[in-house]
């Protein structure tokens, strides 16, 4: 029966473009599959670990970055360059785990705060690297062909399938952790530090290693975001603002849970985008962050494990 | 050696703010094991608390202090009676997530209102600095300092010889034992906040007129004073009363020795370094 | 040759001198008892030997391979497990999957761990008790899912922290038993204890510590007849 519903899933996953095809609809179908990633990032590390990470942006920002500056400057087409992102992201998540991890719970959100912001810092300021707050941007990606078709990168669609395949990719490997050692190690972690640690689990390296590979799809959805955009400057990438956002994600939909974080984008995204509508206010499309705000502390407070994973205990299923 | 020594003073004056806001934090860590995301938010207030003070009530920002700690700490009980409490039992982390969405809330709220235009506070009085010894020293800094130092010393003799204080330091040691001792930890622990908070307050109605006021700049504040309370041991009021003033001192130097825009990097940087060195925090106390 | 070997352990917490030069040896397949006064030491020695803190000076040995400064997972890796005064357990984890992640250090892959985690839990005797959750236990019965833990991970030597605490008179002689099964499988224990009674008529061997230093090594018999046992416990008459 599962199997059938994952099924269905994936092919309403990979046909939606052709059944909605209105190009709004098309990029809020987009914007959902990326804070899915994003939210499956963060669960990877904050939902199976426990350790509450208040400063992805980090990954996300790097991601970004490496894909932009290897496409402007060294010619790296974006398809190579987000996987590369990713692996940077990946790799730079080691010495801030190192660093980070020697403290616990509210400590931990606290340093990893601190990481973010002094990365968004020196963003904005190596001018000579990264263009500073003037950021960078994609005028043309570079041509391709597929199948004897040129993509035509001013429609979503071509897009849409690129991060459709990194959400599977993402859940995939969400649901593999699970499954795994890794995952069940670090549910122990979660639950208590001391005892897990007098079982035999070196829980640096589990925690380093849930760290990394959260880091690696943050840096993935930062790469994707820049190619998509085209756009990226240190405030958009590195704000402290993304980072909590994509709490709120992970949080909502259902820490722990495979299918949470995509619930977490839905909502996250739907009110959004009809708060958007509502309070476009100035410059700054806020009025959104404060039902974000509010929705927060709402699951808190009633629904700790989150919409999906409430109904999740409703119903007994395990994902 | 001019320049060194006005960078310290600088830096001495600003800090105290930060070690105000930092001892509000603290001791809502103290006693409540509250990570309060939201503390920057209520110095937000407290800041244009005293921009609405001058420009509507044309009341000098100073004095509308006496104002705005009563109210504030009026907020902080409202806030720890109807909202917190029900988390508090969740745990810490969720308690910390809590205040994010809290904090989130608010200063989106404001910035609804109010809008993201930088605002600042002109004081008649206040154009040109004192010049004690050769050391520029902003007027309203200066104030600042002063009351900051007076406010401290209200609240030392608070903790120190009322009986509420002693039940606060108290519950922070050992919430248990205090609750045998017939310490209403309850209560306590709604003092503790309301405390906080118009601390917080305070230290933004003073700092209103020296810096640039935005709704968002909780944001920043929060996580510099989590530094300072941090390094200075979780709980400890002379810790974080320190902390802030070392921070202060820091940022000024670097800002004068190193670079301007990376004078905010610097509290984290120290703080990272700290970490990987004495994980234990500065002054003895930084795990949980 | 010994199991364990403490050599000159000693352990200061800033000015306050918890454990001073204390030394004793384990044999392979005994049960030592650790006992002593409140605050003597028991507690901060089970922590010095399972790696949660480290020594000031001395030496800490597992066959003969030094272990002292090791982290806790390693020493657990290398055969030491424990089991906390207060109880742990994975609270909102089922008592199986409590068991099956201490039995992943030996058996990395789910299937196996599992199986391995079903066996300790029958010997347990909470073969019942396999889909409840560990919150949802009695005392008793979290005390042995905490021991089924430490077994999980194929111990050489448990370290066995005040695990009478709480019990009342039968659950305590059930414990007892278990306590000798577990020796019988062929491993070695540490056991700390109030409860002289069950620790006595146990152990093969006591060592008494007072004010952190060892005052007393001997079986159990010659133990109660020694004055500087008594006095520890009971002080001494003034006259």
């Amino acid at each position: 029966m599962k199997k059938i519903v994952i099924a269905l899933a994936i092919l309403l996953l990979f046909t939606a473009p052709w059944i909605v095809t209105a190009p709004f609809f098309v990029h809020l179908m987009i914007m959902v599959l990326m804070w899915t990633v994003l939210g499956a990032s963060w669960n990877i590390l904050g939902g199976f670990t426990g350790q509450v990470s208040f400063g992805h942006a980090t990954f996300l920002g790097a991601g970004a970055y490496t894909t932009m500056i290897l496409f402007l400057k060294l010619g790296i087409a974006p398809w190579y360059g987000i996987p590369i992102g990713g692996l940077v992201a990946a790799l730079i998540a080691l010495p801030i785990g190192f660093i980070c991890f020697r403290l616990r719970g509210p400590y931990f959100a606290l340093s990893t705060l601190a990481v973010a912001e002094i990365i968004r810092l020196v963003a904005l300021n190596w001018e000579s690297f990264t263009n500073g707050p003037v950021g960078l941007l994609i005028t043309t990606l570079p041509d391709v062909t597929f199948w004897g078709r040129s993509i035509d990168w001013e429609n979503k669609i071509p897009f849409y399938y690129i991060i459709a395949i990194i959400t599977l990719a993402a859940i995939v490997a969400t649901y593999i952790m699970s499954r795994t050692r890794l995952g069940a190690y670090s549910l122990a972690i979660r639950e208590d530090i001391d005892s897990a640690e007098a079982i035999g689990i070196n829980t640096v390296q589990a925690r380093v290693t849930a760290l990394s590979l959260s880091a690696f799809f943050a840096g993935v959805a930062g790469g994707f975001y820049a190619m998509y955009l085209r756009y990226i400057d240190p405030d958009a990438v590195f704000s402290i603002a993304l980072s909590v956002e994509m709490v709120f994600i992970a949080v909502v939909g259902g820490l722990t849970t495979v299918a949470g974080p995509l619930i977490g984008a839905i909502v996250l995204v739907a009110l959004g985008e009809i708060f958007r509508e509502i309070f476009l206010v100035h410059f700054k499309l806020v009025g959104h962050l404060i039902f974000y705000g509010l929705m927060m502390m709402i699951v808190i407070r009633y629904l700790p494990e989150g919409i999906w994973g409430k109904l999740r205990l409703k119903f007994g299923s395990r994902h | 050696m001019e320049t060194f020594v006005q960078s310290i003073v600088s830096g001495l004056l600003t800090g105290s703010l930060y070690a105000m806001i930092g001892v509000g934090l603290t001791v809502i860590f103290g006693v409540m094991r509250i990570i309060n995301m939201a503390h920057g938010d209520m110095v937000m207030f407290g800041m244009y608390g005293a921009f609405l003070s001058i420009t509507f009530l044309k009341i000098d920002p100073f004095l509308s202090i006496i104002l705005w700690i009563p109210l504030a700490f009026l907020v902080g009980v409202f806030i720890y009676r109807f909202l917190l409490r029900n988390i508090v039992p969740a745990g810490e982390l969720n308690t910390l997530l809590y205040t994010a969405g809290l904090s989130l809330f608010i200063a989106n709220l404001v910035l609804l209102i109010a809008t993201g235009d930088y605002r600042t506070i002109k004081l008649k009085y206040a154009i040109m600095p004192l010049r004690p010894f050769g050391i520029a020293v902003p007027i309203p800094l200066a104030i600042a300092f002063g009351m900051a130092i007076l406010i401290t010393i209200a609240l030392y003799w608070f903790l120190v010889r009322t009986d509420t204080g002693r039940a606060i330091r108290a519950t922070s040691q050992e919430p248990e034992a205090a609750a045998l001792m017939g310490v209403n930890v309850g209560r306590t622990a709604i003092i503790t906040f309301a405390l906080g908070t118009a601390l917080a307050c305070g230290a933004g109605v003073l700092l209103a007129p020296s810096l640039y006021l935005y709704p968002t700049v909780g944001e920043i504040l929060v996580a510099k004073c989590f530094v300072i309370v941090v390094l200075g041991g979780l709980g400890s009021v002379p810790g974080a009363i320190a902390g802030g003033l070392l921070l202060g001192v820091v940022e000024s130097l670097g800002a004068v020795y190193i670079s301007v825009p990376y004078k905010d990097a610097i509290g984290f940087v120290i703080f990272l370094l700290v970490l990987l060195f004495r994980p234990s925090g500065l002054f003895g106390v930084g795990k949980s | 040759m010994a199991l364990l070997t403490v050599k000159g352990l000693t352990k200061y917490f800033g000015g306050l001198r918890a454990v001073h030069d204390l030394s004793f040896e384990v044999q392979p397949g005994e049960i030592l008892g650790l006992i002593g006064p409140n605050g003597a030491g028991k507690t901060t020695a089970f922590n010095l030997i399972a790696g949660f803190i480290h020594p000031t000076r001395g030496q800490i040995l597992l066959d003969g391979e030094s272990i002292s400064g090791m982290k806790p997972y390693a020493v657990t890796r290398k055969g030491i497990a424990r089991t906390f005064q207060i109880v742990k357990p994975f609270k909102k984890l089922t008592v199986l999957e409590n068991v099956t992640l201490a039995a992943f250090l030996r058996f990395p892959l789910r299937g196996e761990a599992e199986s391995q985690a079903r066996q300790v839990l029958e010997r347990m005797g909470l073969g019942s008790k396999i889909p409840a959750l560990a919150i949802d236990l009695t005392l008793s019965e979290q005390k042995r899912l905490e021991i089924a833990r430490a077994l999980a991970t194929q111990p050489k030597l448990l370290l066995l922290d005040e695990p009478m605490g709480g019990l009342n008179a039968t659950e305590i002689e059930q414990a007892s038993g278990l306590v000798r099964d577990i020796c019988k499988g062929g491993i070695t224990i540490i056991w700390v204890e109030h409860v002289l009674k069950a620790i006595m008529n146990s152990s093969n061997r006591v060592v008494v510590i007072n004010q952190g230093e060892k005052i007393a090594d001997a079986p159990p018999e010659k133990i109660v007849e020694n004055p500087d046992v008594v006095a520890a416990y009971l002080g001494t008459k003034k006259r």
